[in-house]
């Protein structure tokens, strides 16, 4: 009796489909455990919490209370495994929001990695050089002139502009019309002059030789008989007086320089190819 | 809720065309100008306006004229740093503004390059708008802890559609106060407020050109526009703005300038859009309810010396309902809130003429006058692009959304060749109803901080709808009889009288003598007529009246007030202009035909061109399409001149 009921179970464990199914749920517990041992990870750090916590903290001008903190980072586990997940499912691929973003951050981590040495003084000598004008006050002129409006009445502007030339070069004076502008100028750029009488009043001036009336020059508002009594040169200061601005100019120009070069490398690290047009 | 819901009703179709703001200001100031000139003091209006300073010869800059020069500048500018000109995808700086005002090209967030074609500006004032500035800018940026609020989603899209509701998600926040904090957190603010003053410091050239730092105050209550534009005189500027987020209360803003005048921080206020103020800006009551009085009149005049007549969201001088005898009245005019399509129901309180007709009311009530302006013009331009208010040459004002004539309404859509079957009246939104206007003139010794400054505080300003058309205006009891004809005019007016923006004194019941003076913009169109525009009381009521005084072409004046008429006309098909048609200049010597010593008055001047292309017909012409048959075809460019005040009591 006794013999035969353990006989009954021992028969079912020797059963090679019982022995097969034991390995078998065995085997898959054990894959199971070990799968289970190597998940990816998510960890949320304790700089991280603090982080989570001190944005809290600069909306509502308070620190979370402990419910309030565990929400958020529970919140914050939710959004890491979807976005893991999404990654996962390649979802990050072909989105434009993902790409820029991307392309924004490498651009701003390149711009971290090249430094840029300060300059030495020759450095900024030669680029002061090369670049003087940027810094020079241009230069200007003293100078004279009488006015023949478009809107004069009797005599016209080119008939009262030419017998007023005939009267100066005879040694004589001559008269203008009034004007809104100032008839003499103790100092004033040529710059000012394109501005407010236009190019070729400007161009008159620029070629005129000093100590002699010349014209009539049209300008905007009629002719002009112009004399040019000095001319004062374009000053350079020296570098001493203008380096801080050689050297943010010098840096910039560098800056757009590397960047340049990285996506200049970086075209030659990738195959670019676009449809249509030839490779 | 049911605000919330109404603004959103309101916000959301208008969409982009609002740009919140005009705001403006600016000013920076150097310090280390070599001539410290003495400080611009606030003070009251004396009879007579100081005459041109008499420097010692060391502190003159290159160009300096005792006659003083006409400078031509924008005080209203926005860049990347206002959250509005960020999310409409411009990314262009400070810096960017001051090169593009010098006569670089700049790029347009559209893509193309942008440049003025009038040559170099002298003054410029960036404005950011306060609130919030810089914050949307540092959303964009990864490593800053505002890209990772939720708000800043959406934020930067490249599509008008998504830039209009991105921009509409952003007004609604600040005008529900729903905004994240972080978005005001002093850092943010400083960051920006030192990117501001580097840049004004960086670019001011004493001589040459003048920049200054300024801000705009962006308040609107109920969406009614407030705001205005703040500049500081020199580099000693306020820690932070002041901003509308601490109030939207003007009065506020003003005492906390007088704070900083305490405290050696000048500067001063300019209000602008009261087109889009619904009756407020020049309200006969205070934002607080209260009833005006001598003190505010005082804090409002001390702070805030000037108004901006004209700019690309609308002109501002008066409106056809206010002025129904000007012919003129009716330039520009934009009728609906500054951000959405609400109507104004209100011009009164919203026009400049009738705020100073308002005001010699009011000096004779409290004894004092709250509403004694001068005037400016500004773009409000949120491309960081100053002076860009050419006709030709308009790219209007907010980024991407309003950057292709489509978009703005000049052409007909979806590349259509004519407006058979189109809603001409609603294509391009408001943005049809804006115009390419504003621009500040002064009369100053030499282009620098303190001159120009100066001038504006003696409002000895004058604005234009864009050209650079220079405008004297004088009035005195003794010019010279040959005033016109002699080679020291402007010497002698300002021997023998008071220029625009100062007060005149009775004389023995004497009427006094107006010199009007005006010069063409040497780029642009010839002078039509030139006009003095009156506002009397008579009978405790206020009058106003147009005096055509100057006419081009020889005309005269006829019998009903009005100049004969030149016959200039536009080629429509090419746009261009009679070239044999009005004047250079036009000048005169003018008695007020009406003139009663006892009455008080203000006189100022408005010069008009012979009319030409609108910026639409340009756009339409270069595309091959007929204007927008809703749109005036033709404009009459103009300028202004601050105004002199008749006082027959001190």
């Amino acid at each position: 009796m006794s013999q035969d009921r353990p006989s009954r179970l021992s028969r079912v464990l020797r059963e090679p489909l019982v022995q097969f199914l034991a390995l078998g749920a065995l085997l898959f517990a054990a894959i199971a455990f070990a799968n289970h041992l190597k998940r990816p990870v998510v960890r949320i750090d304790a700089a991280e919490i603090e982080q989570l916590a001190t944005y809290w903290e600069l909306q509502s001008q308070r620190p979370p209370t402990r419910a309030e903190l565990s929400a958020l980072i529970q919140e914050r586990v939710d959004e890491e495994l979807l976005a893991r997940e999404a990654i996962r499912l390649g979802l990050d691929k072909d989105d434009m929001i993902v790409r820029r973003r991307l392309a924004q951050k490498m651009a701003f981590a390149s711009e971290d990695i090249a430094a840029i040495p300060e300059p030495d003084e020759k450095t900024l000598q030669a680029y002061y050089d090369a670049h003087r004008d940027r810094y020079a006050t241009p230069g200007r002129v003293a100078m004279r002139h009488l006015f023949f409006s478009r809107d004069r009445t009797g005599e016209t502007p080119q008939a009262a502009a030419a017998a007023a030339l005939a009267r100066l070069e005879a040694g004589g004076t001559a008269g203008s019309d009034p004007s809104l502008l100032p008839l003499t100028y103790a100092d004033v750029a040529e710059t000012d002059l394109d501005r407010d009488y236009g190019p070729q009043f400007a161009a008159a001036v620029h070629g005129a030789a000093e100590g002699a009336w010349v014209g009539p020059v049209p300008s905007a508002y009629g002719l002009h008989l112009i004399r040019v009594e000095r001319r004062l040169p374009p000053v350079f200061p020296p570098l001493a007086q203008v380096r801080d601005e050689v050297r943010a100019a010098w840096l910039a120009e560098r800056r757009q320089d590397e960047n340049r070069a990285f996506r200049t490398s970086l075209r030659k690290r990738y195959k670019v190819e676009i449809a249509g047009l030839p490779q | 809720m049911k605000m919330r819901r109404e603004v959103a009703r309101y916000v959301i179709p208008a969409a982009v065309v609002g740009v919140l703001a005009g705001g403006t200001a600016i000013g920076a100031q150097v310090a280390q100008q070599k001539a410290a000139a003495p400080a611009a003091a606030p003070a009251r209006p004396t009879a007579k306006a100081p005459g041109p300073a008499t420097a010692p010869a060391a502190a003159r800059l290159p160009g300096y004229n005792t006659d003083r020069n006409a400078y031509f500048g924008d005080l209203h500018v926005h860049t990347y740093l206002s959250f509005d000109a960020y999310i409409f995808n411009v990314r262009r700086t400070p810096d960017d503004a001051y090169a593009f005002a010098k006569g670089e090209a700049i790029g347009h967030a559209a893509g193309f390059d942008i440049r003025l074609q009038g040559g170099p500006l002298d003054f410029v004032a960036v404005t950011d708008h306060s609130e919030f500035m810089g914050a949307i800018r540092e959303a964009n940026d990864p490593h800053s802890p505002l890209s990772k609020l939720p708000v800043t989603q959406g934020l930067f899209s490249t599509d008008p559609k998504e830039i209009n509701a991105a921009f509409t998600r952003v007004v609604t926040g600040f005008r529900d106060g729903t905004l994240p904090t972080e978005f005001s957190a002093p850092e943010v603010a400083s960051r920006a407020w030192r990117e501001v003053q580097d840049a004004a410091a960086r670019n001011y050239a004493p001589g040459r050109f003048t920049t200054f730092v300024g801000y705009e105050f962006t308040s609107a209550p109920d969406g009614r526009n407030m705001h205005r534009n703040v500049i500081f005189r020199s580099a000693k500027v306020a820690g932070l703005p002041y901003t509308a987020n601490q109030s939207r209360d003007p009065e506020d803003l003003w005492r906390t300038m007088d704070g900083w005048r305490a405290k050696g921080v000048e500067a001063l206020a300019i209000s602008h859009n009261s087109n889009g103020s619904d009756g407020m800006m020049f309200d006969t009551q205070r934002m607080n309810g209260k009833p005006l009085d001598k003190t505010y009149a005082e804090l409002r005049m001390r702070n805030e010396p000037l108004v901006e007549i004209s700019q690309i969201k609308g002109t501002s001088e008066t409106h056809p309902s206010l002025s129904p005898n000007d012919e003129w009245a009716n330039f520009e005019i934009m009728e609906s809130y500054i951000g959405s399509p609400v109507k104004i129901t209100k011009f009164a309180g919203g026009y400049v003429r009738r705020a100073l007709e308002d005001g010699i009311i009011y000096r004779d009530k409290l004894g004092a006058n709250p509403f004694k302006f001068g005037f400016v013009g500004g773009s409000d331009t949120h491309n960081a692009a100053p002076g860009s208010v050419e006709e030709p040459n308009y790219f209007s004002k907010t980024g991407r959304p309003d950057s292709r004539p489509e978009l703005r309404g000049s052409t007909p859509p979806d590349g259509k060749k004519t407006w058979d079957g189109v809603d001409a009246g609603a294509a391009g939104g408001r943005y049809q109803a804006w115009g390419a206007s504003g621009l500040a003139g002064v009369w100053a010794e030499e282009n620098s901080r303190e001159a120009i400054y100066t001038a504006m505080r003696r409002k000895e300003t004058f604005a234009t709808s864009g050209p650079r058309i220079k405008v004297r205006f004088f009035a005195g009891y003794d010019f010279p009889g040959d005033l016109l004809t002699r080679a020291d005019t402007v010497r002698q007016a300002y021997a023998h009288g008071v220029p625009m923006g100062s007060d005149l004194l009775a004389s023995r019941g004497r009427a006094p003598s107006f010199l009007v003076w005006a010069v063409r913009d040497p780029r642009g169109g010839y002078l039509q007529r030139a006009q003095v525009v009156k506002g009397w009381i008579e009978n405790g009521q206020a009058k106003e009246k147009v005096f055509d005084v100057a006419c081009s072409d020889g005309l005269k004046v006829g019998a009903n007030g009005r100049c004969g008429d030149n016959g200039a006309t536009v080629n429509l098909k090419t746009c261009e202009i009679d070239r044999f048609k009005g004047d250079v200049e036009l000048r005169t010597v003018w008695k007020d035909p009406e003139f009663n010593p006892r009455q008080r008055a203000f006189y100022y001047v408005r010069v008009l061109e012979n009319p030409s292309c609108r910026w639409s017909t340009w756009d339409a012409l270069r595309n091959g399409t007929p204007p927008n048959p809703k749109l005036q075809p033709t404009i009459m460019e103009r300028a202004w001149s601050s105004p002199i005040w008749f006082e027959p009591t001190a």
